[in-house]
């Protein structure tokens, strides 16, 4: 890898040092269009609600900073902090391991595209659909899973319901989900790299187990960097698998940040303070996602 | 040079973003056509002519209104839309629809809804024009027509059916317990000791041994079968099918008057105590626990043989009655301390729009809808109750010939032991607060006094 | 492999060996895996070939309960409403072939023109070499961030306002012309393309129009493939936008259209045996999808350049 670097390094003397700026403007043209339409002027509209009082009928009355000053003693809004983080870790946490062991074993194991298939299976269907699935199989009296544990002689689990249990069952429901459709991230990123590192690797007598820490996991920072940034915020957006099944309760066990957001902002009509939550999570993933892009260094690539 | 063309860019950008702000901007806030109708002026409806749309949420409900719409249109000439969306999707659909200029002209309103709709101008007062085409309000079931009279002392829906309360039971699991049928209309309850309620509840209950609630031995750990369900979690600020059919034997109101109170009576020792015995009902294991339902469909549990009896509502009739393998009965709620039964009354209507742009049509359509005409039609459906009573005994009469006797629904009415749903301002902003509170109090994560605190934020609201 | 080991007993076999005690291991797991990811769609097929009415009466049965196709019947709108009524669902006038074809529209054109142009970006933020290029690409990556309260109600805004309610293009615009993802996706592909080819290429004189047709995409086949199918995936299931916008017999998707199989009511059940029915009908299409094109993800390693 050092003298693939040091080899980019000399090429890049050689090259021409004009600026590309007038292509790439070419080229980013189409999706910057749609990035301003579409996402960075509804998201400036709602910057400017979280600073009103509004409720999506009316017309919004400028109040400074109070919904922010509100939120920041609103128990509710650090309660549904803490119980997004908590099935954030838990998600990320799953999802990235199984997703590497899976996409590894995709690529050592065997060529089966039947058996990828079934993998991605579950993400074929919509999340509203996986919550009810699981809802149902999970159910405290006629679920299949609380059947068995009874047969086995245990005690039944409210698995959506309970404390303890609310969260990393919503979790696992997402993991089942998207461990496939992750896995197939990580499939495509182990496809870019290439066949020699790997033979080279077998050459010098490297284990599989040696080759993975010491070649195909630092190969795959690009891609796997990607992956994180992309799961951690959507996994910060759990929405679907709440609305469908606990609505946030019972008490406030289930009461994700975004559910909490839609609540107030279209639930209570009270669409300038959940603009204002918008906003606090906005600035919380954007920190986030800086910090891993820089940690994981996402804009290199040890290849090329 | 680089300098240059990026500027360039800039500007191009910056066009594109004003484009599409003036765009989003214009027609965003679109203010309800205030030309007619605005405030409960009358629109003459005799010359309705045109197209107009119709939402409602019950797909189950659409064929009768169907056939409404194909007379209607024999009748005036006027084509209806019929729509139908799944509860949820349905108000994303309406308030959308209110922003965007794009409702409905007509549509089912529900109570909880409609207090907001009115406070943002999004409804069309019906009074004036139905003056004007001389429409009888006082034809409906009693009381169902002063619910949809707002605050200002105007009209904003017509009824078109109402609901109440009853208990539903598995016959097998009555029977296998010894008890008559009839005994279960002669229930009585107290919120102190549950009374010969509690002790039905507790009789019916058998753990996995086959031990019932009442018996020594009984494992409350492991329940095969609840002598009483609980629909879907603790019911939050009204309990409508969970609680709220003990509470209104107590004498205890929701709110200092109905419709449009201003204080809630959630700190009430009536209310405190009916919680705490519905709390104490899970806790011995007659009821399951708030975790165990939450989010559920009560009738899915009930179709599978594990509840004995549960509170449900009238629009789950066929629902209960269409489970393979179950026979379902219907008894009323048991009387309470106040000497009778009680159940919440909830009603629907047909609102206009107030930004529609053919409200002759949609008003004649409400007038249509509203009529025994329409009403007869979706009574012999047999699905719902209509508010009229001469449809709402058409609805019985096709109940009794699919051979369920509705009247523990209609015992409230006749005998005038319903209560009106509260209706207030703010009432989703409550349901926000209440719902967690009582679950509390439900899961034991609270004393029941910590629905005090509650209360008071619930009428901090009213007070600015 | 096992069946590699044979009586010698050098060092290079007993690895072999040591080697394959893993490889029982990791199919073990992914054994696991495999049941994990099916069995619920098992269940699925088990509770679509029941009827709905009679599922509660035997919950946990593995065998479908009261066999009987009519929630497929259901689903490709050959029953009548009084029929689907009477086995516990709803769902008349499923008009299963036109919503087919809706989907097919809906979910293809957003595909190519997200990809395509997605992949002109990327490239932009991947390889040419501007002022500024990382700062906008942060700011491209911002909308990965943006909460979907606050583009659901001005997107729907903009395109009643430019009269495209009920229209293709109105459903298929927020998302053809990018999404953060797709770009930030394919960037990530296209820095880890060799320079080398580009370079040859570049001192051929070729432009980056050319670099970009000629080299870029045919090397970066299993990205695009894959990116393809996840896009059309996403955009076949997606339900809220398309109700939203294309609610119109025309333009209705099949997930909207088989949203008739939920709950209708506040408390009510689903159609169960419907809903699982409409999920599996609707997910066959991506299935063959999928296996169309899957060989191309898992074949088209060599544009590492080093063939």
């Amino acid at each position: 890898m050092v003298s693939t670097r040091t080899l980019e390094h000399s090429l890049d003397t050689n090259r021409k040092r004009t600026s590309d700026l007038r292509t790439a403007l070419l080229f980013i043209a189409p999706a910057a269009i749609g990035f301003v339409v579409f996402y960075l002027v509804p998201a400036v509209r709602g910057v400017y609600f979280s600073f009103t009082r509004y409720n999506i009928l009316g017309t919004p009355t400028w109040i400074g900073t109070e919904n922010f000053e509100k939120i920041a003693v609103d128990p509710l809004f650090w309660n549904a902090m803490w119980v997004t983080v908590g099935y954030v870790l838990l998600n990320i946490g799953f999802q990235t391991v199984i997703a590497i062991v899976l996409a590894v074993m995709m690529q050592r194991l065997t060529k089966s595209i039947a058996l990828r298939g079934a993998l991605l299976l579950p993400w074929l269907i919509s999340n509203v659909i996986a919550a009810m699935l699981w809802f149902w199989l999970l159910d405290y009296q006629i679920g299949l899973f609380n059947q068995v544990i009874e047969w086995m002689g245990a005690s039944k689990i409210a698995f959506f319901a309970d404390e303890t249990w609310a969260i990393p069952t919503i979790a696992f429901v997402n993991v089942w989900r998207h461990m496939g459709y992750t896995a197939l991230l990580v499939f495509a990123g182990l496809q870019t790299i290439p066949k020699y590192i790997y033979e080279a690797a077998s050459i010098d007598g490297a284990s599989e187990w040696t080759s993975f820490w010491k070649m195909t996991l630092p190969l795959l920072r690009p891609v796997l960097a990607m992956i994180l940034v992309i799961t951690v915020t959507g996994s910060f957006q759990v929405f679907d698998t709440v609305a469908v099944t606990t609505r946030g309760g019972p008490v406030n066990v289930t009461r994700v940040m975004q559910y909490y957001i839609y609540q107030k902002a279209f639930g209570e009509g009270q669409f300038g303070y959940g603009s204002a939550l918008a906003v606090i999570l906005f600035i919380i993933l954007a920190v986030l996602a800086a910090i891993q892009l820089r940690m994981l260094r996402a804009g290199e690539s040890d290849l090329a | 040079m680089a300098t240059f063309n990026f500027r360039k860019a800039g500007t191009a950008l910056a066009a594109v973003t004003a484009l599409s702000l003036t765009l989003t901007a214009c027609g965003g806030e679109s203010e309800p056509a205030a030309t007619n109708g605005g405030d409960g002026e009358a629109v003459d409806t005799s010359a309705a002519s045109g197209q107009i749309d119709y939402w409602l949420w019950d797909n189950n409900q659409k064929p009768a209104y169907e056939q409404c719409a194909a007379d209607f249109q024999e009748e005036t000439g006027v084509s209806v839309t019929i729509t139908q969306y799944a509860w949820d999707d349905y108000w994303s659909g309406i308030t959308n629809g209110f922003v965007a200029g794009t409702a409905p002209d007509v549509f089912t309103n529900h109570l909880s809804r409609y207090p907001e709709f009115v406070t943002q101008g999004q409804l069309m007062a019906l009074d004036a024009t139905l003056e004007a085409d001389g429409v009888d309000v006082d034809g409906y079931q009693e009381g169902l027509a002063d619910l949809w009279v707002g605050q200002d002392g105007l009209r904003y829906g017509l009824p078109k059916d109402f609901d109440t309360v009853a208990i539903f039971y598995n016959k097998a699991l009555i029977e296998e317990a010894g008890v008559d049928e009839a005994d279960l209309a002669a229930l009585e309850w107290n919120p102190e000791d549950g009374g010969t309620y509690e002790e039905m509840i507790a009789h019916l209950t058998i753990d996995n041994n086959g031990v019932r609630g009442d018996e020594p031995g009984f494992d409350k750990t492991k329940v095969a079968v609840y002598g009483l369900g609980l629909d879907g979690g603790s019911g939050g600020g009204n309990g409508q099918t969970q609680w709220s059919m003990y509470s209104g034997t107590t004498g205890w109101t929701v709110t200092d008057k109905n419709p449009w109170g201003t204080k809630y009576n959630y700190d009430a020792a009536e209310f405190k105590d009916t919680i705490s015995w519905m709390a104490s009902l899970a806790e011995k294991g007659y009821m399951p626990t708030v975790e165990a339902v939450t989010g559920q469909s009560s009738g899915d549990i009930f179709g599978a043989g594990k509840y004995a009896m549960i509170t449900n509502g009238s629009w789950m009739i066929n629902q209960m009655f269409g489970y393979t393998g179950i026979e379902t009965g219907l008894a009323p709620t048991p009387v309470g301390p106040s000497g009778e039964r009680a159940s919440m009354y909830n009603g629907l209507a047909d609102s206009v729009w107030a930004g529609s742009d053919n409200k002759a049509a949609a008003v004649k359509w409400v007038e249509y809808l509203g009529s025994a005409a329409c009403q007869d039609i979706v009574g012999e459906a047999g699905v719902v109750f209509p508010a009229i009573p001469s449809a709402t005994e058409k609805a019985q009469a096709a109940f009794a010939d699919r051979g369920i006797d509705v009247e523990p629904f209609l015992v409230h009415v006749n005998e005038g032991t319903t209560f009106l749903f509260p209706i207030t301002d703010y009432a989703s902003q409550i349901n926000g607060i209440m719902q967690p509170a009582v679950d509390a109090v439900f899961t034991g994560q609270a004393d029941v006094d910590s629905l005090d605190a509650a209360n008071e934020q619930v009428n901090a609201l009213f007070n600015g | 492999m096992a069946n590699h080991a044979d009586t010698s007993t050098d060092a290079p076999v007993r690895k072999r060996k040591k080697m394959s005690a893993g490889r029982i291991l990791a199919w073990a797991v992914m054994i696991a895996f495999l049941i994990l990811s099916l069995f619920p769609f098992y269940w699925m097929l088990r509770t679509a070939l029941s009827t709905s009415r009679s599922l509660s009466s035997d919950p946990s049965s593995l065998l479908p309960v009261d066999f009987t196709f009519g929630a497929f019947e259901r689903v490709l709108g050959l029953a009548t409403q009084e029929e689907a009524i009477a086995e516990g669902g709803s769902g008349a006038s499923v008009n299963f072939w036109l919503y087919l074809r809706n989907s097919v529209i809906y979910a293809g054109a957003v595909t190519l023109g997200q990809v395509f142009f997605s992949a002109m970006a990327a490239y932009a933020f991947a390889r040419l070499r501007w002022p500024g290029r990382n700062l906008v690409f942060g700011i491209f990556l911002g909308a990965l961030l943006v909460p979907p309260i606050f583009t659901s109600l001005p997107n729907f805004l903009l395109i009643k306002n430019l009269g495209l309610l009920n229209t293709f293009p109105g459903m298929i615009l927020p998302t053809f012309l990018m999404t953060p993802f797709a770009i930030f996706f394919l960037r990530q592909f296209f820095l880890g393309i060799n320079r080398e080819i580009e370079e040859s290429a570049s001192l051929d004189g070729a432009g980056p129009w050319r670099t970009f047709f000629k080299i870029i995409l045919p090397m970066s086949t299993a990205p695009i493939t894959t990116l393809g199918i996840l896009t059309f995936i996403t955009t076949w299931n997606d339900y809220f936008w398309p109700l939203l916008v294309g609610n119109s017999e025309g333009t209705k998707v099949l997930t909207v259209a088989l949203g008739v199989f939920r709950s209708q009511t506040p408390a009510g059940s689903p159609d169960w045996a419907g809903l699982m029915a409409a999920t599996l009908v609707a997910a066959v299409p991506v299935l063959i999808l999928f296996f169309m094109f899957a060989r191309k993800i898992i074949d088209s390693i060599g544009y590492s350049g080093s063939k």
